[in-house]
């Protein structure tokens, strides 16, 4: 009952951001504060590992104690919190909607091993909520100023995206996809402790020594010089 | 799984082993060749190639039946490796066959390959650690037998390498048992298109990608149609060209394929389509033509069409019809004005195959005239000398009133005087109406009407004799069922009994309702909905004459269910005496009440253990025990509770009974008997009291006299006679002396120890001390100096504490010495006072001399400017002055003794 209850609180908070977060429907929202806790707020629910991970580890018999551990996330898959915070503001969205757009890919190859339509459903609610976020981030890049580079709105259908490194077994794809959800969850929640760092107004430069963010992570790292972009690949060290 | 392309002669034999010498398994093989052909031949190695090597080779023979046993062979070809694993790569750790896909209950070999044999390497089947054969230092063998169903997604089996952390694994995927296609079965609806149909049975579980196909094949005429839906498919007949069809229904996938079969003749498989177009015509009170059409099946086809006639929701009539094209049937026996809902189907007349879908619809019958008339009854009240009668009627049912009554038609005849009739036509749904009629005999005569006729009328006659002679109302038990009446039958003529009730009797509507019985009934039950318990319902039972006029038999009442009283009733304590006292209810009304009454309780507290003659123990709700009296008369009013304590307390609680019980408990009243002498103190002290009274009345006007007598005035020396005999022989200076004239030379200070509170008599003698006061310069030319203090005043609050005999502060002589004038000596006294008070110890000394002008108030101990002395102590003296009553207490004048002046 308790669990119901906050499944549909949940659901509420979800609806309720998505259908406030103006961009899905063609405009976006020009406060600052308001869409920066909408963010935060984004942030803080989709961290949450009921979300996606834990469904997908019950629906592929991964819930054993023997396979838990090997559902850790692949250090260089997301970006850390150190790589997220020495960023710009302006880069840390390029990153978040770049990052993000890699997952909707790999969820939408995910799925495919998901046969239950009542499973498919839950976890496509969260491709919902990934565009609603990518919107958000779209506006966002907007408001701040002397942005030269704009994230781009997320389209409502399937994007084109690199295929991930064919897995040639189930098994093994059934690992990698827990470890990938594994770090998607911990990357929106480093992206929630990061936008709690922003100030006030978007003026304000938050940027922590990005040079040595560079220096930090030159040897893996593809950072335009001028923009702060991250590569889609996300090898930004932990 | 091994595939390989040979050229074989008409049967081969392959024989495959894992290692070259020992051969795990032998197959065989046939098949009609032609020479020279290239044939493949595919089969499937339990264990995994990539496990471990394996070898195959293969020889052949002829398996031709005209060619006898026993048959020749040919050579074994030579032994051919299948190496895969020198393809697996450089993982340290691999886990095979890969991916998988068998049927629940299956038994499967899973093998691990490592790279090096010094790692601990364990595996895992869902999470359960499984233990296999080794194969070789790096190749573990597991035989997973009879593998269940766990999951949509497959079953997880890995192999953990440590160290290193190295993990691997694969997923088994399990299908449920696919099962055989049930209730295969096919049907025409119109000879063109033949449906299929069948259950699929239970869900394999697999993913959508390995979902089963259906195909299903007609053998007669080879055709062969995909089928897009797991559960039906369509096939186009072919009526005129093909009669019989041979299906197979062949339903399948990578595991497992089912075929059912059916072969039937296509008219034999007919199921019409549902009637249409169904028609009422020739709609009258009793019949009704029903018409429908069918859709064609063919040629000439027959249909067996069947009728069902549905009334208030019951089949009341079912007829079955033949038709080709249109149907017709009559239905009769119906009621007027009734609504009927009619439905048809139809099935193939010849071969019956199953019947189409029902096609429903209503219609309702004409009306007719009412066939019976309405049941009336009257109520006949006197209003100001006339007499008002209310008829009422019951409204007809509906098989009575045969059609939608529209108005009711009451006919007034006077029997009295010349033959007229009056006419009033009411409105229906009216059920009564009330009419002033004077107190001649009427004929009331009530029709129902509907649009197609009257019904018979109704007749009731109200004659001038009111009948209500006096019955005795009896009582009658009532259940949850109603009221059982019964009556005497009447030795004359009746033409039936009316019963008649006010179902709300504490409304002032009443809501009467009545019920006509038969002249040879005497008893009826009489229930309704209506009845409460509690309620007491009165019943009314009249004969009607042949006359028509009704007449009073008998008064029953009674209730449906008694309860016990809601109230008790307000009771009066009267005539209380020292034994008795008298209860009284009389202004509590008896009725209504939830029963009959059928007395009172009187519960009685004392203190005495054992109750009272006509009384018993009772036990109250709350545990208290208290005696318990019986009244059994339900008319009583008042009782004398007797032989009780004098001057003792009691509590009592009065309360009502039915058959049901008691009515609730109560505040107790309390009452206390009187003392059995105090009458007698009475006769005693009054009297006294009223001589005492007047004896004081007595005194009180003759009070100048008692007090002449023994308080005689004491005599003023100023008008005394002796004073005018003395000026007149002696000197005549002499006279009264003044005390301003007087110089005093000692003062006698009387010294007591503590405890001056004693009396006089107790007090023992104190030797007096005189103080000598200088004498003033001028001299006195009379014999020496005197002291004459005149009418000492004390105040009362002093004198109070500082008991019975007054005195002079304590001074030193040398003090008093300066002194040289009366003046001053009171006003070195008076000076002194205020100062010495604080000097002199307590006790010490017994009278406090003080001066009249600065005294302050004893009893105002606040206002002292100094530490005051001890009340004992405190005595003032005061002069000759009016003491403000406010300023000192009530002046308390005690006489001085002789010891104790002033000198």
């Amino acid at each position: 009952m308790r669990a119901q209850l906050m499944q549909r609180t949940l659901l509420s908070l979800v609806l309720g951001l998505l259908f406030l977060s103006t961009p899905a429907m063609g405009s976006c929202l020009d406060k600052y504060q308001e869409l920066l806790g909408q963010l935060q707020k984004q942030a803080d629910f989709m961290q949450h590992t009921s979300m996606l991970l834990d469904p997908y580890i019950r629906i592929q018999g991964l819930d054993k104690d023997g396979l838990k551990e090997y559902c850790q996330e692949r250090p260089g898959t997301f970006p850390s919190k150190d790589a997220l915070q020495q960023l710009s503001r302006q880069g840390f969205l390029h990153v978040i909607n770049t990052t993000l757009g890699q997952v909707l890919h790999r969820l939408r190859t995910l799925l495919k091993d998901i046969p239950k339509a009542q499973d498919l459903e839950k976890l496509n609610m969260m491709k919902l909520h990934i565009r609603g976020f990518k919107n958000n981030i779209h506006c966002m890049a907007q408001l701040l100023p002397g942005s030269v580079e704009k994230t781009e709105p997320t389209p409502a259908g399937p994007a084109a995206s690199p295929s991930p490194t064919p897995i040639p077994d189930a098994f093994q794809r059934r690992l990698e996809g827990c470890r990938f959800l594994h770090g998607y969850h911990r990357f929106m929640h480093s992206v929630g402790q990061v936008f709690r760092e922003w100030g006030q107004s978007p003026s304000r430069s938050r940027r922590h020594s990005p040079r040595r963010g560079l220096r930090k992570g030159a040897h893996r790292t593809h950072l335009s010089r001028r923009n702060k972009r991250l590569k889609p690949r996300g090898w930004l060290p932990r | 799984m091994l595939s390989r392309s040979i050229k074989l002669g008409p049967k081969c034999k392959v024989e495959h082993c894992v290692q070259r010498d020992s051969c795990k398994s032998r197959e065989n093989y046939s098949t009609t060749v032609k020479w020279n052909q290239v044939l493949r031949w595919s089969w499937e190695s339990q264990l995994p190639l990539e496990c471990t090597q394996h070898f195959v080779r293969m020889r052949s023979g002829a398996a031709d039946a005209q060619i006898p046993e026993p048959r020749f062979w040919g050579d074994w070809t030579s032994w051919e490796e299948v190496a895969v694993q020198s393809s697996l790569g450089h993982h340290p750790l691999s886990v095979f066959p890969k991916d998988k896909l068998v049927e629940e209950g299956s038994n499967v070999t899973v093998c691990y390959v490592s790279r090096s044999h010094h790692n601990n390497i364990s595996c895992y089947l869902e999470g359960i650690q499984i233990h296999g054969e080794q194969l070789d230092p790096n190749v573990c063998v597991f035989h997973l037998n009879n593998v269940p169903f766990i999951r949509d997604t497959g079953t997880n089996m890995y192999c953990k390498m440590d160290p290193g952390g190295v993990i691997k694994g694969i997923v088994l995927f399990v299908s449920k048992v696919f099962e055989e296609p049930k209730d295969f079965s096919c049907e025409t609806r119109d000879l063109k298109t033949l449906s299929c149909t069948w259950d699929p049975g239970k869900d394999t579980g697999l993913l959508t990608q390995l979902s089963p196909s259906y195909t299903l094949f007609e053998s007669f005429s080879g055709k062969k149609v995909i089928c897009t839906h797991k559960s039906w498919c369509d096939w186009q007949a072919a009526p005129d060209s093909q009669e019989m069809y041979n299906f197979t229904l062949t339903a399948g996938n990578d595991l497992r394929k089912r075929s059912v079969h059916l072969l039937f003749n296509l008219t034999h498989r007919v199921h019409p389509m549902a009637p249409f177009n169904v028609l009422f015509k020739n709609v009258s009170p009793t019949n009704a033509a029903m018409t429908w059409r069918v859709h064609s099946i063919g040629n000439y086809s027959t249909l067996l069409c069947q009728v069902e006639l549905y009334g208030e929701g019951k089949v009341i009539q079912k007829q079955n019809v033949s038709v080709v094209a249109n149907g017709e049937l009559l239905v009769r026996n119906l009621e007027p004005y009734t609504e009927y809902v009619a439905q048809v189907r139809c099935a193939h007349a010849s071969h019956f195959w199953r019947w189409s879908e029902w096609t429903r619809d209503n219609f309702t019958t004409a009306e007719a005239a009412p066939s019976e008339a309405p049941d009336v009854w009257r109520e006949v009240k006197s209003v100001q000398g006339h007499r008002v009668v209310t008829l009422f009627w019951k409204p007809l049912s509906k098989l009575q009133a045969k059609g939608k009554i529209l108005f009711y038609n009451v006919v007034l005849e006077n029997l009295d005087g010349p033959s007229t009739m009056k006419l009033l036509s009411i409105p229906a749904p009216a059920n009564c109406t009330e009419l002033a009629l004077d107190h001649h005999s009427y004929q009331i005569h009530v029709t129902a009407n509907n649009s197609v006729g009257t019904s018979p009328a109704a007749v009731i006659t109200l004659s001038r004799d009111p009948g209500n002679k006096d019955v005795e109302e009896a009582r009658v038990k009532g259940t949850k069922d109603g009221f059982s009446l019964s009556w005497k039958p009447q030795p004359r003529d009746v033409t039936g009994y009316i019963v008649e009730w006010c179902e709300h009797p504490r409304d002032p509507r009443c809501d009467l309702q009545w019920k006509s019985l038969g002249p040879n009934t005497t008893s009826t039950v009489v229930s309704s909905d209506a009845f409460r318990p509690g309620v007491r319902y009165n019943f009314r039972i009249y004969g009607i004459s042949t006359e028509r006029i009704p007449y009073l038999l008998e008064k029953k009442t009674g209730y449906s269910q008694e309860l016990a009283p809601s109230d008790s009733p307000q009771v009066h304590i009267g005539n209380l005496t020292a034994s008795s006292f008298t209860l009284s209810w009389k202004g509590w009304p008896a009725e209504p009440q939830p029963g009959f009454l059928r007395g009172y309780s009187l519960y009685l507290k004392s203190k005495a253990v054992q109750c009272l003659p006509g009384s018993e123990k009772a036990v109250l709700p709350d545990g208290s025990v208290c005696c318990k009296y019986k009244i059994d008369n339900p008319k009583q009013k008042t009782f004398v509770v007797q032989n009780l304590q004098p001057a003792s307390f009691y509590e009592f609680f009065l309360t009502p009974y039915t058959s049901a019980g008691e009515g609730p408990l109560g505040t107790f009243t309390k009452v206390t008997t009187q003392d059995e002498y105090s009458r007698i103190l009475i006769r005693i002290l009054v009297p006294m009291i009223l001589c005492i009274l007047l004896l004081t009345i007595l005194c009180y006007l003759k009070s100048q006299w008692m007090k002449e007598k023994c308080y005689p005035d004491i005599p003023d020396p100023y008008k005394s006679s002796v004073l005018s005999l003395i000026k007149s022989k002696e000197n005549p200076r002499l006279t009264i002396m003044n005390v301003k004239d007087c110089v005093p030379d000692a003062i006698e200070v009387i010294n007591k120890r503590e405890g001056a509170r004693k009396s006089l008599i107790e007090t023992e003698p104190t030797k007096p001390t005189y103080l000598h006061l200088l004498p003033t310069e001028k001299s006195y030319p009379g014999p020496g100096p005197c002291i004459c203090f005149e009418n000492f005043t004390y105040n009362q609050a002093a004198s109070e504490s500082c008991g019975p005999v007054p005195g002079p502060p304590k001074e030193q002589p040398s003090q008093l010495g300066l002194l040289t004038s009366s003046e001053n000596v009171l006003k070195a006294l008076g000076k002194t006072y205020v100062n010495s008070l604080g000097e002199i110890p307590a006790g010490e000394t017994n009278l406090n001399y003080v001066s009249q002008l600065a005294s302050p108030l004893c009893g105002d101990k606040s206002s002292l400017p100094t530490n005051p002395p001890e009340p004992a102590l405190c005595s003032e003296y005061k002069m000759q002055m009016a003491i403000p009553m406010g300023l000192a207490s009530p002046p308390s004048i005690t006489p001085l003794d002789e010891g104790e002046h002033y000198h």
